[in-house]
């Protein structure tokens, strides 16, 4: 749905036409003072086109030989910023290249070097005793503040067997 | 030299030459230049009255086709295209100018029953002795007329009476309706019929 200034402007510019036109026409309530505006209107257009003539540029190959100079050095700035990206991206990418062979062989060196003192530390070669509480082993009724331990030397190969307060020996702990 | 001599007939086609430029050729955009630069200065100067900064955003303009010339798919003619960036270019300056300067310079909330009638304000025609500082008096009120108008209403009665494009080329050009189109040049219209009735009529 046109607006009033849509259609107006239309039939003052002759784009109206059949229907469209014959019904904007019989809505204009003074016929001659619309043509009198559409004149007028056609007259301003006239004025407008008479005197805005378009100025020649002044120099017209000083503008184009301008404009050449600032496109080359846009296009040298770009290939510059493009080196220079190229260069920051190899140093971007260096020191994260290093930086994960560096973190990989520190983590391998961490892990034998714990392998290592791992087994340095093993409990069988520095401490001689291998202990293991067995409470679960004795029946509480029985034997309330009974405990059990195990001593285990590898070395010696030699397991003790420690009790305390032991009333009655299980059965499966009875000798055969 | 060939080369230039080639692509500076006529008969090279706009899309040839389009498609030079996104190719990276240079001297075919320099090519469409020189087909546009007077025409794309006059349609500036035109809508900011100044010749220093007509010619710098029109290099600015071009300047900007050439960054996104690669982006012309050829929906539209070249014309259309370049003038597009032109009317951007050019509006964002004017308002720029319009924040900086306080924003008195054209406002659109003025209604026109507000509008004094030019011929009060301004000598008349005839009152100058001289045939030529008759023509630079005229153009001096046009220029004062149009500089009151808003940077769209500029662009649309300036685009469809000087360059004579039609409503669609100005919707385009403008990224807007053609019913916006034709509501605005509606208001330019009467703008200017106000302030220049006593040219339009007596000249």
């Amino acid at each position: 749905m046109k607006t009033f200034e849509e259609k107006w402007t239309a039939w003052v510019d002759g784009e109206l036409s059949g229907k469209e036109l014959a019904e904007f026409e019989a809505s204009l309530p003074d016929k001659p003072a619309a043509e009198a505006e559409r004149t007028a209107v056609k007259k301003l257009g006239a004025l407008l086109r008479r005197e805005l003539v378009a100025p020649a540029l002044s120099n017209e190959e000083f503008f184009s030989h301008q404009l050449r100079e600032r496109i080359a050095r846009e296009n040298a700035e770009q290939m510059g910023r493009f080196g220079a990206a190229e260069t920051a991206r190899g140093w971007d990418w260096r020191p994260v290249r290093r930086m994960l062979w560096a973190g990989s062989a520190s983590i391998a060196i961490f892990l034998a070097l714990a392998v290592f003192v791992m087994r340095d530390k093993n409990p069988a070669g520095q401490s001689q005793y291998l202990t293991q509480i067995l409470n679960a082993r004795v029946d509480p009724v029985v034997s309330p503040n009974a405990t059990i331990s195990m001593f285990q030397s590898k070395d010696q190969r030699v397991t003790v067997l420690w009790t305390e307060g032991l009333q009655s020996l299980p059965a499966d702990y009875a000798a055969k | 030299m060939q080369k230039e001599a080639t692509l500076a007939q006529p008969d090279v086609s706009e899309l040839d030459l389009v498609q030079r430029c996104q190719a990276g050729d240079t001297e075919a955009f320099d090519e469409l230049v020189r087909r546009y630069r007077t025409r794309v200065f006059g349609m500036i100067q035109n809508m900011v009255h100044s010749e220093q900064d007509a010619w710098d955003l029109a290099q600015d303009s071009f300047l900007k086709a050439w960054r996104s010339i690669r982006r012309f798919r050829g929906r539209s003619s070249f014309y259309t295209w370049i003038y597009r960036i032109v009317m951007n270019v050019t509006i964002d300056w004017l308002r720029k100018k319009q924040i900086k300067g306080g924003g008195s310079e054209f406002d659109d909330a003025v209604q026109l029953r507000q509008v004094d009638p030019a011929s009060r304000t301004v000598p008349r025609a005839e009152a100058l002795p001289h045939q030529r500082m008759e023509r630079s008096e005229i153009r001096a009120r046009i220029d004062s007329a149009i500089a009151q108008l808003s940077p769209e209403h500029r662009a649309v009665i300036l685009m469809k009476e000087i360059e004579g494009l039609q409503y669609h080329e100005i919707a385009e050009t403008l990224g807007c309706s053609i019913g916006t189109v034709m509501s605005r040049l509606f208001y330019a219209r009467k703008k200017l019929q106000n302030l220049l009735k006593d040219l339009y009529e007596n000249v």
